[in-house]
């Protein structure tokens, strides 16, 4: 047994873990599948994943060289790299890993397997086998990206397991509330704001119970059922979010809703999907299991992707156009917010929100279309509505440096949305406009041409215009200097830090900047 | 195997207070009426020393009669607020037989007098982050004290009779400047009573300055604030009892006490039907239900009934009790009982309304102040100290 090679395994081995901390952090937002986990790698990991091969190549040429000092201080240094690294990125992370039970079981498969490796090496030190135990160990240290995809296929068993008891759980509580009013929300844009403000409005009348920001995959769900509901809730709000056909379908099979909403079919998440079909095929799994349930739907009139495909007797319309169920009228935008008429069957209600935005008003009027059918009185829709607050990162208007107007939509991922924000940028006359991006993602083939007109309305509403990642937003660049935008007035940064010091340096209380789209940083490249 | 989801309530009775025993009558009857398909009952025993003990023992009302025996039956218990609920925790906890704790989703006080009904409970509850039935602190406040009370109603436009309100010590102090003050302002007959007090107890009906010693010291023994007001010589007592909050309440019919003296004594309240058994409290007390009142003069009554309901600040179920004066028809706010005696559940059954129902309506309207305070910003989730440099490098920041 060479001692020095145990003593270089062992530390390629913790070097290893801290690698992982990175690996499972991305692996982890992106919902542990490897596909989408892959995509980043291949998208956005490319140049530190050479690095490591080549470090993996350079170590096994120092192997079975009898340069021992030389080794020892190799891999110290890969150990020292990687500590350095993953305690840095988890400190700049605006979204860390956070360690649930999957994580700390995934940490664990790793330790049994590097443990494993390293006892078989020091047992038959002698054989082929224990080389080739010694060979796989290193590379497992050095390419992490596949020792991460490994521990999750290692713990894949247990966690079917574990989340199958969960769901049954939750199925178990969901069955004891005889009473329960089951809402589901789905869309490919705006249904966690509509979540938001129909919670407002039932709670007027009822205990309600919502699941909190994106938990809306259906372990989110579950949790939600097993952490939130209380005997006395009488409504449980559940969003419901979709990367591929089936995934509302699951959610449905736990939570079986007597009443929906489909706030909108757009090209969200085609890399997944592939086509805007596939996308309203999913989302209207939640209307099936509804109309299934003998209950009722509420879809958006005005999402043209989604009404052109439905027979629309099926379902309550609601939205803008003047032959919908449920409508928003008279439309009118203030200083200090929006303004208009929600026609609801029989009764008009006169709504004044803070809320701001064209698809706000349509997210109310969804709302309160649903309150309005479970009994919920037209006066007391009035006074929830003037109580909304925006939702947090979604046109939300705040206080900013140096006495500046800031309006918040870094959750905005919606390419209508992000041109809507910019007009209500726009609204904001007498000001300097400024707007900060780092542009849309995740919007397979239309991505660029999204980008491009994003980059031209911001190049016709805004006066400074920063963009975020130098690359990714180079469609942007280029659609506001299509329309002759003034080249001085454009900045490309690198990080948001960056563009905030940026920011500071002009920012006065004459003037307002739009956060658009700021993405936990799989993105920001 | 489905388990039924429960809402467990928490009555709270007993306390220390001189109306104790009513409070266990009243408890004891509203926790026969809780709906046992949709609420768990977790009686809550407060002793008048002021320790709380449950147990399943406290559901029957016989077993009162022998309070150390109730006790040993009984498991100490307390309060506290854990991972967002609050939690019931058993005092004891034996080796075996561990007792595991309690989720409590709401709490019921059903105490009468000070130091509960006064807005204590409901300054505990608020403590806790408990969701409770009934008044909150400040309008039990006001409801207890009937000086302040009838300064709301005053300044709120509502008809209530003058009175003059003084320390005994001023009494002991200036005797004769408060009898003057008395006389002019006021003039006899009049009534003394203690400003806190509920259940007519300590209450006078004074003819001449003679008397006013005797029924100040009665009085004095209970408050060190004593109230005199205007004694109606021709006068009918009608109560009215309000349910809801102050953006939606209703009001029952009216009831009419028969009196047996010139007030209406705690005897009379409680005691008068007593002899045969367990007391049946407000609810066997003799009495016309319906008061036999024209049609408008008990609408009118009702609308006043909300009106100060509504200037108090009320929630939950209420009795206000009105008198009226028969010569001029006029008719005034007496006084507010914010936690009133059986819940005044007799006269909701009798306006339709059965005790099961009225007591989810109850639990409803203290969920529903619950989600509007919850709607309401009370704490800023990020910690503002977190970014703050505490003193050094001359920062302009936290000086502390």
């Amino acid at each position: 047994m060479n001692t020095v090679l145990l003593i270089s395994l062992i530390a390629a081995a913790f070097s290893a873990f801290f690698a992982l901390v990175r690996q499972f952090q991305m692996l982890q937002q992106n919902s542990y599948y490897p596909s989408r986990y892959f995509l980043w790698v291949k998208d956005g990991y490319s140049l530190p994943l050479c690095i490591e091969c080549i470090a993996f190549c350079a170590s096994s040429l120092l192997w079975g060289q009898e340069l021992y000092a030389l080794q020892l201080a190799f891999i110290a240094a890969v150990l020292a790299a990687r500590i350095f690294s993953a305690v840095r990125v988890q400190k700049k992370s605006i979204k860390k890993l956070v360690f649930t039970g999957r994580i700390k079981r995934m940490f664990a498969a790793a330790f049994m397997l590097f443990a494993v490796l390293i006892l078989l090496y020091v047992f038959f030190p002698r054989t082929l086998a224990g080389e080739i135990f010694a060979v796989t160990a290193f590379m497992l240290s050095f390419v992490s990206p596949l020792t991460a995809v490994l521990c999750r296929a290692v713990t894949a068993p247990v966690e079917k397991a574990v989340s199958l008891w969960y769901i049954n759980d939750a199925k178990r509580i969901l069955k004891g509330h005889k009473d329960l009013i089951v809402i589901g929300i789905t869309g490919s844009y705006g249904k966690t704001s509509t979540k938001f403000i129909l919670s407002r409005i039932l709670s007027e009348k009822y205990n309600v119970v919502a699941t909190p920001q994106s938990f809306n995959t259906p372990m989110g769900v579950v949790r939600t059922i097993r952490e939130k509901l209380q005997p006395q809730t009488r409504i449980f709000i559940c969003e419901m979010g979709a990367k591929n056909t089936g995934d509302i379908r699951e959610i449905c099979d736990i939570v079986h809703p007597k009443y929906g909403i489909i706030t909108s079919v757009g090209p969200q998440h085609l890399e997944t999907f592939k086509t805007i079909d596939n996308v309203f095929k999913t989302k209207f799994e939640l209307a099936d299991e509804v109309l299934k349930n003998g209950g009722t739907v509420f879809v958006n009139g005005d999402s043209t992707e989604l009404i052109k495909r439905i027979d629309r007797s099926l379902y309550r319309i609601y939205g803008t156009g003047a032959d919908f169920d449920f409508r928003a009228e008279n439309i009118a935008y203030g200083k200090n917010g929006s303004e208009f008429t929600a026609v609801m069957e029989s009764e008009s209600i006169p709504v004044s929100s803070k809320l701001l935005g064209l698809h706000s008003i349509i997210n109310i009027t969804g709302a309160a279309a649903l309150a309005y059918t479970l009994g919920v009185e037209a006066r007391d829709i009035k006074f929830a509505a003037a109580a909304l607050k925006p939702a947090e990162h979604r046109l939300e208007l705040k206080p900013y440096i140096n006495g500046s107007v800031l309006i918040d939509d870094a959750y905005n991922a919606n390419p209508e949305g992000c041109i809507e924000a910019v007009r209500v940028l726009a609204s904001f006359e007498g000001m300097k406009k400024v707007i900060i991006t780092p542009g849309l993602v995740e919007l397979g083939e239309r991505e660029y041409e999204c980008n491009f007109a994003l980059g031209v309305e911001a190049a016709k509403k805004c006066d400074i215009i920063i963009l975020v990642g130098k690359n990714r937003s180079k469609p942007l660049r280029e659609g506001a200097e299509s329309v002759g935008f003034d080249k001085e007035k454009l900045f490309a940064v690198s990080s948001f830090a960056e563009a905030s010091r940026l920011y500071s340096g002009f920012a006065d209380r004459n003037t307002a900047v739009l956060f658009e789209n700021d993405l936990p940083d799989n993105y920001l490249n | 195997m489905v388990i039924i989801m429960k809402t467990n309530i928490a009555v709270f009775f007993g306390c220390r207070s001189v109306e104790h025993e009513v409070s266990i009558i009243s408890a004891v009857q509203a926790m026969r009426a809780v709906d046992r398909g949709k609420y768990d009952v977790t009686p809550v025993y407060v002793t008048k020393d002021g320790e709380m003990y449950t147990g399943d023992a406290l559901f029957t009302i016989e077993n009162y009669r022998d309070l150390p025996a109730l006790l040993r039956e009984c498991e100490p218990v307390l309060f506290a607020r854990r991972d967002g609920g609050v939690w019931m925790i058993y005092e004891n906890n034996r080796v075996f037989s561990k007792k595991k704790p309690v989720k409590t989703d709401i709490a019921f006080p059903i105490v009468h007098g000070t130091n509960c009904e006064d807005g204590t409970a409901a300054g505990y509850f608020e403590y806790l982050g408990l969701p409770y039935i009934g008044c909150d602190i400040l309008s039990s406040a006001v409801g207890m004290d009937k000086a302040v009370f009838k300064d709301v109603l005053k300044s709120a436009g509502l008809p209530v009779l003058d009175c003059v309100v003084f320390r005994a010590r001023d009494y002991s102090d200036n005797r004769d400047a408060v009898i003057s003050e008395i006389s002019e302002k006021i003039g006899f007959p009049l009534i003394i009573k203690p400003v806190n007090l509920g259940s007519s107890v300590g209450i006078t009906k004074v003819n001449s300055a003679d008397d006013l010693d005797v029924a100040i010291a009665l009085a004095a023994s209970f408050t060190g604030r004593i109230l005199a007001e205007r004694a109606v010589t021709s006068l009918r007592e009608i109560n009215c009892s309000v349910l809801g909050d102050a953006d939606r309440c209703e009001a029952s019919v009216c009831e009419e006490p028969f009196m047996h003296d010139e007030i209406l004594s705690y005897e009379d309240k409680y005691l008068s039907n007593s002899k045969g058994g367990a007391s049946k409290g407000m609810a066997s007390l003799g009495r016309r239900i319906p008061a036999d009142l024209s049609k408008e003069k008990s609408e009118e009554i009702k609308k006043l009934a909300c009106d100060v309901f509504r200037a108090v600040g009320a929630s939950g179920v209420v009795r206000i009790d009105f008198l009226m004066d028969t010569e001029t028809g006029k008719v005034y706010a007496n006084e507010i009982n914010t936690i009133p005696g059986s819940l005044a559940f007799y006269l909701w059954e009798a306006s339709g309304l059965k005790y099961t129902d009225m007591i989810d309506r109850l639990a409803d309207i203290a969920f529903k102040r619950q989600r509007e305070r919850e709607n309401l910003t009370f704490t800023i989730d990020t910690n503002i100290l977190s970014g703050v440099s505490f003193g050094a490098k001359g920062a302009k920041g936290a000086k502390l």
